[in-house]
């Protein structure tokens, strides 16, 4: 079924791209045209991106990096978090419980708060996708100022939190 | 540099093929799986988009979410990301399709931040988890960080002069 409507859709978009180079309405012909050149710039990037994700996926595993956190501690620690973060796939979904499991390991809510920032602002397949389409000096410099403001708040999040004996619920 | 990312792939694709041929295999099948799941999806947002682009006059959109637009267009972009549910690789090719339009990239910053890391939708699943106050304070953050990064991109790339 679901099958079904795609294709019925793709045919609808091929058939209105056609139409609009028929017909002689200005309107029509104005969205064809803008759909084509965006169509052809989005299928030069995107294919690329798509198999970039897919090389990092089968590659680099999380389970290899989750075994390291909570059981370090101090910079070490925070590095394992930015690096469990940076490899989070699907996003807050699958940090939160993530976060939970490593909360009953024994990381620190310093640790926990910091690779949740992590997870938002610099998870690879969506860095990689931004790379792809708005070019590598953007996410240079978002990294650059995300990664610092993200372990910053993480950490007094964290600190003010420890103090309030505060605990991550499942 | 149009290329480049191309380059890149094949470079990659190419390693990975001599290190280990079945993962590249799978790799590509596992890509162009995914690519095929998203393409109604993909062309719907491309129909869409060229429709309002054709459809609005090119005055407004400048107006509003233009180089010219200020800290009005600014907070659009980050009201919009933070409401929005919007998957990244429909979010990306969206910002990439709108700063051929014009609209600057520390708007798309301001938009592709807040998106991310604030969640208004989202937010009864983030209470689950952390609690109410301190799902609050980390969407606060979210929100100020995209205003940071955003206004920093400006500055960078000279989209925006003090």
């Amino acid at each position: 079924m679901k099958r079904k409507v795609m294709w019925s859709f793709i045919i609808l978009c091929g058939l209105f791209v056609l139409f609009s180079y028929l017909s002689k309405l200005d309107f029509v012909i104005t969205v064809g045209t803008q759909f084509f050149s965006v169509f052809w710039s989005m299928i030069k990037i995107l294919p690329c991106a798509f198999i970039l994700i897919a090389l990092f996926e089968k590659w680099c595993h999380r389970e290899t990096v989750e075994r390291h956190l909570g059981t370090h501690s101090g910079v070490k620690g925070y590095l394992w978090a930015l690096i469990l973060g940076s490899m989070t796939i699907g996003g807050l979904f699958v940090a939160f419980p993530l976060a939970f499991s490593l909360h009953r390991k024994g990381a620190s809510l310093k640790v926990i708060f910091s690779f949740l920032g992590f997870a938002g602002v610099c998870r690879i397949p969506m860095t990689l996708f931004e790379a792809s389409f708005l070019g590598i000096e953007f996410t240079i410099i978002r990294l650059c100022t995300a990664i610092p403001i993200m372990l910053g708040t993480g950490m007094l999040l964290g600190w003010y939190l420890e103090k309030q004996n505060y605990t991550i619920r499942e | 540099m149009e290329w480049g990312l191309t380059i890149i792939t094949l470079i990659a694709l190419f390693i990975s093929f001599c290190c280990d041929r079945k993962k590249t295999k799978g790799a590509l099948m596992m890509a162009a799986k995914r690519l095929w799941k998203i393409t109604p999806l993909f062309l719907l947002v491309m129909l869409l988009f060229s429709f309002f682009i054709s459809a609005v006059p090119q005055s407004l959109i400048q107006q509003t979410i233009g180089a010219k637009s200020g800290v009005m267009g600014l907070l659009i972009g980050l009201g919009v990301g933070s409401v929005a549910l919007m998957p990244g690789f429909i979010a990306f090719p969206l910002c990439a399709m709108l700063k051929t339009q014009g609209v600057p990239l520390y708007l798309l910053a301001g938009f592709s931040l807040a998106l991310m890391n604030v969640g208004v939708i989202s937010f009864p699943i983030q209470k689950q988890y952390l609690g109410w106050k301190v799902a609050v304070v980390r969407n606060i953050i979210g929100f100020l960080t995209a205003i940071i990064v955003a206004v920093i991109v400006g500055i960078i790339f000279g989209e925006i002069i003090l």
